[in-house]
């Protein structure tokens, strides 16, 4: 018995260890363009470090048991093991503390964090509407495209109009995404640090991920990154028009 | 014969309905037909009439007003109309769910078929979003009824050493509300589908087209399925249960049972509200969801996830049941810390009430909601854990047969794991963000449903088989079926988690071409999951005709159920069987059987 | 709850068995009841959560307290209705059945004729609360008298006295009891706040 606990012991070591190599070498994140995603890519590596020995040591578990102790029919009965006493115990201390930090960080201080600072340079209205979007600058126009000054705050105030339907702006690059409800305004701040253009770049679009019937998937605007003298550029020629 | 009279009542009650409704309007100078309006009061009139076609005059009904209720048919004809025995219900389930699962199925082979590649294949948008509907809704219909249903009604008397449910007349009116369920939504995609999804949020499903209300409908309908059957299972286990079953010795499948149920009666309410305000908003032009006139869109998301989260555990309870069930008996072991998986059962119904709005992170709803949610989503992680302690501990150092059913349960473990840890990144508001109604959500929940609660369907469906048709599988071809499930599975769905990360969201008919390569991949093995239902069906049709037939006891269980014929005989049990110890008594030395099983001499006086 | 472990069919004694059917049928009820609550309760809930706790003025403030007298009385003489069947008292339990069934159609009537005076649209907020609490609950009502009706119909003859066979009158009169309850809170819900 203590042979196979200790094999076991081993194999549960090794797919951990090897879940923890897979998780620091993937890159399973599309491009990060902001300070929040991250934040977010930060988290969820953490989730997966974390998840490793548990999902490694009920794969040990149950590779182990399912390749030594097989028998071919209900001839004969194992032992009568009920499992009263100490390791349900310790199992659900274990487990209990495991969800206990997984809640408090990154969970509850990651949320604290989102919320911390509500300070920002620009502000911009964003408009959903069945099937498109529309940002309106403060400088009085508005835009289907979604330009932004790199490292710069922005807060964005998002509605959708009153007869509408919900939608959800949503950027894969800064991993933040906000519902558009009708009759109602919801925020979002976002730090972006990186040029980007969603012309050549997919995480650079703005996704609507809310179902809103017929051209959902088409709900879609583009977005642009740029420094801070393209952008008062972009914004002169706007206004100017 | 029955089905025909009851689908021509149902007409009949439709016509008379929306004659009365529109004669009425015409005299108020509106149109004669409004399709919401219509179908609205013209459905339950055509609901009633089904039912009394289908045998609910003639075996019930019929003695309120002083008749006397016909004996029902035997044979296969009673499969076919209503009949009060739970042995032919299960069934009924079983049969009828298993056809709306291939059918829900083929809709998703469709959906990898459109999106194999960028751009436009198969459908127009809005077929697209239609066909996913359908698919979604088909499948949670499924999800939440098939184990109840099926094993549920089948089994759970049999272990119990019942005779039959505790209300065995609500239980074919229950089963019998099942049919029209399938029929409205097919009946729905045929006026033009509807668009919203399986969640039908509003304001969209308040101003999409009619196809809506018929889903509105049937899902209302399917509600008081759920409630009848979890009131039915809750009031024959407490009632029915043979003496000396002690709720300590109850086989754990009847407790996976019996928490499902527990939660089905009291949430299925908020799905049935919500779709309710639904319907009044569009036909009574009330203003639940209308923001200009006051009314909140996200008052519905609450209504729904109130009762939508718990739904998840009503999935999955009874297939935890169903596992633990197969991982004892076929490692010949006693099933490990059982009390505190009762426990962890009990426990997952106190907290699934109280995290629903974990899918509301980026609703916009008020900001202090969303720290008591995350930590009561996390915590649910506690007691589910214990099932997984439960399923490592009973296969540890047995005897493991791996026969089918067996490794379905095995498989069940590992999917349930990748499943369940995902479920934590998104119980994360700072992940979440990102991740909520992107792939990564739908890899989480096909992970959990259909890796989950589907695996263990197939395994409790392998393991009762020889019971329930009195024939054996054929076990080459279940292998076959498990294996390309299984893998197919995970090469369908591994690959969904990356590219949800990645930016594609979910419910789109198209997406940017940068995800093209993926979902190819995705599609083709998509193809492969598919081809292993055929060996199942091939297997199912082909073992009940012409199986070799079953012996009582085909694995050796301890159970109930098992010292019965296959399939048992009309009343289950010759006498009054007594219980006189644990279910899972293996290897235990001097323990006593589980059962002692009375003779029909001793209780001739029945 | 092990005493309840019962002896499931095998009861060799008839009035025995039929106490056991009761006793299902009572929780089978009771479940009913609980599950139909949530619904009430969902709706009572949105209440506030679209209308907070705004009332019309327009409302009648009299008539509301009528119906509400009423029913209450009529729960009382669904009480009493009951109370007699258990003694063998056919003709005094019809009676207060039929005395239960008239206050139930006077509340019917009463919601009724509120709808047709009522000031407010269905397409206001508080009209959305006001008329959909309302008319979930007169339906509830409905299908209590028509409950009512047919126990008083088949009530001739001695067939619900005494014993388990008065189990029907029971089932029909905690149901009454029940919508009566919802509409204690629905009163001060829909009437009283503010
Ligand atoms: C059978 C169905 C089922 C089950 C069982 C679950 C289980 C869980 N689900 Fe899942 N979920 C769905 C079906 C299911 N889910 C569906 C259908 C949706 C999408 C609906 C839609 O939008 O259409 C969804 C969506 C969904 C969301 C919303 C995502 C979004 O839209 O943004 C969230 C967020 O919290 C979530 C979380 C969880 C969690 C925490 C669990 C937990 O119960 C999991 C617990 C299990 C484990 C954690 C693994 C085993 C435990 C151990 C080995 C012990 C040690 C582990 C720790 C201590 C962490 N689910
Ligand atoms: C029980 C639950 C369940 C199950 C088992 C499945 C099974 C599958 N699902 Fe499903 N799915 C959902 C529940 C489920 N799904 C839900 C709830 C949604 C959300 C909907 C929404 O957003 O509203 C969803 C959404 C969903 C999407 C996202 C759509 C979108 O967001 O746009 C996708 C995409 O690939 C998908 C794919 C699949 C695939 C490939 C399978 C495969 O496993 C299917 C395997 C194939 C079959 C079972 C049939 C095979 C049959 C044959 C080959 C014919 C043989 C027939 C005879 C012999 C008669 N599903
Ligand atoms: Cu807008 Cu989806
Ligand atoms: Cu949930």
């Amino acid at each position: 018995m203590n042979r196979h606990l200790w094999i076991a012991g081993i194999l549960w070591v090794v797919f951990t260890a090897l879940a923890l190599a897979g998780a620091a070498l993937m890159n399973p994140f599309p491009t990060v363009g902001a300070e929040e995603a991250e934040f977010s890519d930060h988290a969820f590596r953490l989730m997966t470090y974390m998840g490793a020995p548990v999902f490694g040591f009920v794969m040990a578990a149950l590779l182990y048991s399912v390749l030594r102790f097989r028998s071919g029919g209900p001839g004969e009965d194992g032992p009568p093991i009920r499992g009263v006493g100490a390791v349900p115990r310790v199992w659900l201390l274990t487990t209990t503390t495991l969800a206990v930090v997984v809640m408090i960080y990154p969970g509850l201080t990651g949320l604290a964090e989102l919320r911390s600072d509500r300070t920002h340079d620009l502000e911009v209205d964003v408009t959903g509407f069945r099937w498109a979007w529309v940002v309106q600058y403060p400088e009085g126009f508005a835009s289907q495209e979604l330009v932004l000054p790199v490292d710069q705050r922005v807060k964005f105030n998002v509605t959708a109009p009153a007869g509408d339907v919900l939608h959800s702006f949503w950027v894969p690059a800064f991993r933040l995404k906000i519902d558009a409800v009708p009759g109602q305004i919801t925020n979002l701040y976002i730090t972006p640090n990186e040029l980007g253009d969603g012309a050549t770049d997919a995480a650079y679009r703005v996704q609507c991920a809310e179902l809103c019937g017929l051209y959902h998937a088409r709900m879609q605007m583009p977005v642009r990154v740029v420094t801070a003298e393209e952008y008062q550029a972009w914004v002169a020629e706007k206004a100017g028009k | 014969m029955a089905i025909l009279v009851g689908l021509v009542l149902a007409v009949v009650g439709f016509v008379a309905g929306t004659g009365i409704l529109g004669g009425i309007r015409t005299s108020m100078g509106l149109e004669y037909w409004s399709t919401d309006m219509s179908w609205s009061v013209g459905y339950p009139v055509a609901l009633i009439g089904w039912l009394i076609g289908v045998g609910g005059w003639k075996y019930w009904a019929v003695e309120w007003f002083g008749g006397k209720a016909a004996t029902p048919p035997k044979g296969v004809k009673r499969y076919f109309e209503w009949n009060m025995d739970h042995k032919v219900i299960g069934i009924q389930y079983g049969v009828t769910f298993v056809v709306l699962f291939l059918l829900s199925g083929l809709t998703a082979m469709l959906i990898r078929f459109e999106l194999m590649n960028s751009g436009m294949q198969l459908f127009t948008e809005d077929q697209y979003n239609s066909a996913m509907s359908f698919h979604g809704i088909g499948m949670v219909a499924v999800a939440v009824a098939i184990m109840l249903g099926a094993f549920g009604n089948y089994i759970v008397p049999l272990q119990i050493g019942a005779r039959d449910m505790a209300f065995p007349r609500v239980n074919a009116l229950s089963y019998w509300l099942v049919p029209p369920v399938a029929i409205m939504l097919i009946i729905a995609l045929l006026i033009g589908g509807w668009d919203t999804g399986w969640t039908a949020y509003p304001p969209l499903s308040v101003l999409t087209k009619s196809g809506q209300v018929l889903f509105n409908l049937a899902v209302i309908t399917f509600g008081l399925v759920s409630i009848l059957g979890g009131i039915n299972f809750i009031a024959t286990i407490i009632y029915e249960r043979a003496p000396g079953m002690t709720w300590g010795r109850l086989p754990i499948f009847v407790w996976g049972a019996f928490a499902g149920s527990l939660i089905a009666f009291f949430f299925t309410q908020g799905f049935a509200a919500g779709l309710l305000m639904i319907l009044l908003d569009r036909v009574v032009g009330t203003s639940f969801f209308h923001a200009a006139e006051g009314g909140s869109p996200i008052l519905y998301e609450h209504v729904f996830w109130f009762y939508s989260h718990p739904a998840v555990y009503v999935m999955v309870l009874p297939a935890f049941g169903a596992v633990l069930e197969v991982l004892a008996h076929m490692s010949r072991k006693p099933l490990y810390a059982y009390r505190w998986v009762v426990g962890a059962l009990l426990g997952i119904v106190a907290i699934s009430g109280v995290v629903w709005a974990h899918h509301m992170f980026t609703s916009g709803m008020e900001d202090y909601l969303h720290a008591p949610f995350l930590v009561l989503t996390e915590m649910i992680s506690i007691p589910t854990g214990i099932i997984f302690l439960s399923a490592i501990g009973t296969i540890w150092a047995g005897r493991l047969w791996m026969r089918t059913p067996m490794l379905f349960a095995l498989a069940f473990i590992f999917n349930f794991t990748v499943g369940g840890l995902t479920g934590i990144y998104l119980a994360d508001v700072p992940t979440d963000i990102h991740l909520h109604d992107t792939y990564f959500v739908v890899a989480h929940f096909h992970y959990t449903i259909m890796g989950g609660e589907i695996f263990a369907l197939f395994a409790a469906l392998y393991y009762w088989f020889p019971k329930m048709t009195g024939r054996q599988f054929n076990e080459t071809l279940g292998k076959i079926h498990f294996w390309i499930m299984f893998i197919g599975f995970q090469l369908v769905f591994i690959p969904m988690f990356q590219v949800g990360v990645k930016g594609m969201n979910r419910r789109v008919a198209d997406y940017p071409e940068a995800y093209e390569d993926f979902n190819r991949f995705i599609s083709w093995s998509g193809f492969l999951l598919g081809i292993s239902f055929i060996f199942f069906a091939a297997n199912m049709v082909l073992s009940w005709v012409r199986g070799e037939r079953a012996v009582a006891n085909p694995w050796g269980a301890s159970t109930l159920e098992w010292q019965v014929s296959s399939p048992p005989p009309e009343h289950n049990f010759e006498g009054q069987p007594v219980i006189q110890g644990g279910a899972y008594e293996y290897g235990v030395p001097n323990a006593p059987a589980h059962a002692r099983m009375g003779t029909a001499a001793a209780t001739e006086n029945v | 709850m092990a005493a309840a472990v019962s002896h499931s069919h095998e009861h060799a004694d008839p009035v025995a068995h039929a106490w056991h059917r009761v006793r299902i049928n009572r929780l089978g009820l009771w479940l009913f009841l609980i599950s139909d609550g949530a619904l009430f309760a969902i709706f009572a809930a949105s209440r506030f959560y679209i209308a907070g706790t705004a009332i019309d003025p327009h409302l009648n403030q009299l008539l509301g307290l009528a119906i509400t007298s009423l029913l209450l009385l009529s729960s009382f003489s669904a009480y009493r209705a009951e109370t007699a069947f258990a003694h063998g008292n056919t003709a005094h339990g019809r009676t207060m059945l039929l005395a239960t069934i008239l206050m139930g159609l006077l509340f019917v009537g009463g919601v009724a004729y509120e709808w047709s005076i009522a000031e407010f649209a269905a397409s206001e907020v508080y009209g959305t609360a006001f008329f959909s609490m309302t008319g979930m609950h007169a339906f509830h009502v409905v299908t209590g008298l028509l409950f009512l009706a047919v126990i008083w119909a088949r009530s001739g003859g001695g067939r619900y006295s005494q014993g388990p066979a008065v189990w029907p009158v029971t089932a029909v009169v905690i149901y009454w009891h029940f919508v009566d309850v919802v509409w204690v809170f629905f009163y001060p819900t829909l009437y009283l706040l503010k």
